[in-house]
């Protein structure tokens, strides 16, 4: 007790500044937990969080049982795929390709060049791609000036992802190329040296010191991501999609926000964010003991 | 070394004191902020009414001719804030950025000496701000909402929850003019009270019949003209007339870029087809309920919708309809007819018919476009469904379960529907925006030629709001003014051919009911909107009629059916 009182006089700029942090995870995070009980309740606004009737599993079941279910895990989870195949290993291939590099201006161009469109509001990134895409938009007419003919790119269901994807891609690579980039400043540049004395070229350098280098980094980023999975960017979806396209883009956010926010039974979709929370925390669960496993890098 | 290390701890030190403080700052200065804004707009608006006062005296004045005990003004002796949740009316949006700036309601507030804090949501957010509201069990004075139609479980639920209480009471007490409404108006009365016999809310009501047809179908007449075709009556002649549009050049810009008919994104086309019948009501059937001698029934499932769809299907094919409707949002649509592209479409009379005009002034003086009959199948067949609106539509205000003083906001709400107060309402201020003329007020310059280029309602919306929301009667005399344009009458003679008896009057659920609609009308919506996109652009052909109908019976639309068809009858026998 006395050691704790004298570490935190001791260390009290330190926990002030670590203080609205864990406020922000207490508040935020951790107090709401309590309302997580009413998606086992048939939630009434007069009652309360704690008066409200208990109904045990029913949202559950009216959830699984329900016409979207299937669609919705479905679209959730193929357009979480396609983001981590092809968007995850975006940052990572832009990282090592700038690593190579030589002239610094030419690299810091493309820095910023790539990193610029993270800045721009998601609202704006939906409305550039409205009007790219559009049947005069000038993808369309570049498309036909070819003759390729033109696509209503935005009420084809098959175009969906690859232009949630893409654009998420587009908007992120170069930010999230930072990280990696800083783990390759990181790697010991006398394990270059040693390579090159070895008559390593730029190729096998590449596979042999960098990617092994900042794999652990690269791990612990996958690890998150999975655990991520149920969660996509509902607010772009929410932005993109039209009826046309549901087929492809309705997905258990979106399905939460109509039901939950729109008509008001907030307790049918807490229980669906439930579930969502519960297979997020298997997944990481699940990819992080198979990383301690496989490579010996993982959260904990 | 050891000075050096000293100066660098300080800095340390000094840097980590910086950050908590900055971080302190930020965390009040966002408390701050909100002590701001909720200070600053009584002051706003109390600097702004003074400057009104001196104009409007005269009509105080004149105030205690019919003069109640409850019309003692002002209301208050102390001073009294109630907040007050509505939407901020489309109209009135460029104008205004809060209700306090408009003078109707900076009058209002000092002759009843109740000053109202309003809490407008954002566009198009209302029913999601409204249910956060809800949830953070914080709710405002006074609600207006649409009750029957867009509040999840109705009135009922509203009153279970704590978002109305029941006004009957209070209203015998303390509401004169309102009740002397009711009294001459017993079918006011019969819609505005819901099953258990609660009166729930003020409504926004329209006096006049004349007042509830407000949109319809819009066809560019001038291109009509240059064709030499006639006004489209019978559906077969609107396809005729479409397809004319596309293929003859009719804006003359030698390209076949025309875009002959255009109804808006799904949500909106949904609205529009339901509310105005067109099209689908010459199969006798609504897009949703609808009923037939007391017979609920749903017009997507209706066999006569698979026709609908079809023919839609078939102009959709051959380009008679814009491939990108469902897409056009309101500004994508003003891009097209500013553009000389649209040939028809939806509109409503004043914001629609009148705007129109307004963007095509300085474009094209010749432009010219008309309010379309609504087509019927077979000429001289009589359209069974209509576009007509009930004087109530559901949107009315309510006193929360919070309000800590619902009499003087029950008086409050009633001096709206006195004479002194409807005048102040529908025409603002006497002798500003408006003048006595034999017995019937005019609308002054200030608001007829409005300077800046506002439209009327527009310019209107900084005196009195007649037409969006608030709880009062809408009076015709301000309509006869504001569609005075001769086509906007002409438009309006249009839209009112045909009969209203298949219409849902405003029904409302019970509450242990209003969960299962609720839930059954969520995925049928969704479906419906889906499919309706599918089947006209023809990914999903119409062969698949039958099994779309099935799904919507698997989601449980005979049950909500059922539940409208209970509701049609408590409706029908209540007093």
């Amino acid at each position: 007790m006395r050691t704790l009182r004298k570490d935190l006089r001791r260390n009290r700029h330190i926990y002030m500044m670590i203080a609205p942090v864990v406020m922000y995870f207490g508040l935020f995070y951790y107090l709401p937990i309590y309302g997580v009980q009413i998606a086992f309740k048939q939630y009434s606004i007069m009652e309360g969080i704690w008066n409200s009737p208990w109904i045990g599993f029913k949202h559950f079941s009216d959830f699984f049982g329900g016409y979207y279910f299937d669609r919705t895990l479905r679209n959730t989870l193929l357009i979480s795929l396609y983001d981590i195949v092809f968007g995850f290993p975006a940052p990572i291939i832009l990282a090592l390709l700038l690593n190579e590099v030589g002239r610094k201006h030419f690299r810091n161009l493309v820095q910023t060049l790539t990193y610029m469109p993270h800045f721009i509001s998601v609202v704006v990134v939906v409305g550039m791609m409205f009007d790219f895409l559009a049947r005069g938009g000038i993808i369309n007419q570049l498309t036909s000036s070819i003759g390729l003919g033109t696509v209503s790119y935005l009420q084809s269901p098959e175009w969906f992802r690859t232009l949630y994807v893409g654009s998420g891609i587009w908007q992120q690579i170069g930010w999230g190329s930072i990280i990696y980039i800083a783990a390759i400043t990181g790697i010991d540049p006398t394990l270059y040296e040693a390579a090159r004395v070895d008559g390593a070229g730029r190729w096998s350098q590449m596979l042999r010191i960098t990617l092994p280098g900042i794999m652990p980094t690269i791990i612990i980023l996958l690890i998150l991501r999975l655990g991520n999975v149920m969660n996509v960017g509902y607010e772009k979806i929410l932005l993109m999609y039209t009826p046309v396209v549901y087929e492809t883009s309705d997905v258990i956010s979106t399905y939460v926000y109509r039901k939950g926010i729109l008509d008001g039974s907030f307790d049918y979709s807490s229980a669906v964010g439930l579930f969502n929370s519960v297979v997020n925390l298997v997944l990481l669960v699940c990819a992080n003991s198979l990383s301690r496993r496989a490579s010996g890098s993982s959260i904990w | 070394m050891n000075n050096k290390h000293v100066t660098s701890s300080k800095l340390r030190k000094l840097t980590v004191l910086m950050i908590a403080v900055l971080a302190f700052v930020a965390v009040l200065s966002g408390c701050s902020d909100k002590n701001e804004a909720a200070n600053s707009s009584p002051g706003g608006s109390s600097g702004a009414s003074s400057e009104a006062t001196s104009s409007s005296s005269p009509v105080a004045s004149e105030q205690p001719a019919n003069g109640t005990e409850a019309e003692a003004l002002p209301i208050v002796s102390e001073p009294l804030t109630l907040t007050y949740f509505t939407q901020l009316a489309a109209n009135a949006a460029p104008v205004v950025k809060d209700y306090n700036e408009i003078a109707a309601y900076q009058e209002l507030e000092k002759r009843t000496g109740i000053h109202i804090e309003w809490k407008h949501p954002v566009a198009g957010q209302e029913a999601q701000q409204l249910s956060l509201m809800m949830a953070s069990g914080n709710p405002t004075d006074i609600i207006e909402y649409n009750w029957t139609d867009g509040y999840p479980g109705g009135a009922a639920k509203a009153i279970a929850e704590g978002n109305a209480i029941r006004l009957n009471e209070l209203i015998d007490q303390y509401a004169p003019n309102f009740k002397k409404l009711l009294e001459e108006h017993p079918e006011y009365k019969k819609m505005i009270t819901n099953d258990d016999g609660d009166i729930y809310a003020f409504p926004f009501l329209r006096g006049d019949p004349s007042l509830l047809t407000s949109a319809g179908l819009w066809i560019r007449q001038d291109w009509l003209d240059k064709l030499g075709l006639k006004m489209p009556v019978t559906v077969e002649d609107w396809h005729t007339v479409l397809k004319a549009f596309k293929e003859q050049d009719p804006n003359g810009n030698g390209k076949a870029d025309e875009l002959p008919f255009n109804f808006g994104q799904p949500n909106a086309n949904k609205f529009w087809f339901d509310r105005t019948s067109a099209f689908i009501g010459a199969w006798g059937i609504g897009t949703g309920f609808y009923q037939e001698n007391s017979q609920v029934k749903y017009g997507a499932i209706q066999p006569e919708f698979k026709s609908f769809l079809q023919t839609l299907q078939t102009w959709y094919k051959e380009g008679l309809i814009d491939p990108d409707y469902a897409l056009t949002d309101s500004k994508a649509m003003d891009a097209k007819i500013t553009g000389n592209l649209l040939g028809a479409g939806f509109a409503s009379i004043g914001g629609g018919i009148g705007r129109l005009y307004q963007l095509m002034a300085d474009i094209d003086p010749s432009y010219k476009v008309l309010g379309a009959p609504l087509p019927v199948l077979e000429e001289g067949d009589t359209l069974q469904l209509m576009q007509r609106d009930f004087p109530y539509t559901g949107l009315g205000a309510s006193i929360t379960a919070a309000n800590k003083h619902p009499i003087e906001t029950v008086k409050w709400m009633d001096y709206k529907y006195g004479e002194a107060g409807s005048l102040l309402m529908n025409f603002g201020i006497e002798g500003v925006s408006y003048n006595m003329v034999d017995g019937n007020p005019q609308y002054t310059e200030a608001v007829t030629k409005a300077p800046d280029n506002l439209s009327f309602a527009q310019a209107l919306s900084k005196y009195a709001l007649p037409a969006a929301n608030g709880a009062f009667v809408q009076d015709k005399r301000y309509f006869d003014q504001f569609a005075g344009l001769p086509i906007q009458q002409e438009s309006m003679k249009n839209w009112m051919q045909g009969g209203t008896e298949k219409m849902m009057p405003p029904v409302s659920v019970t509450a242990d009911e209003s969960a299962r609609f609720a839930s059954v009308m969520n995925d049928v919506n969704t479906y419906i909107a889906e499919m309706f996109d599918k089947f006209v652009m023809g990914s999903e052909p119409i062969e698949n009629f039958d099994k779309y109908v099935k799904t919507l019976k698997s989601m449980g639309i005979d049950d909500a059916i059922s539940i409208e068809q209970a509701a049609l009858d408590r409706y029908n026998s209540r007093p």
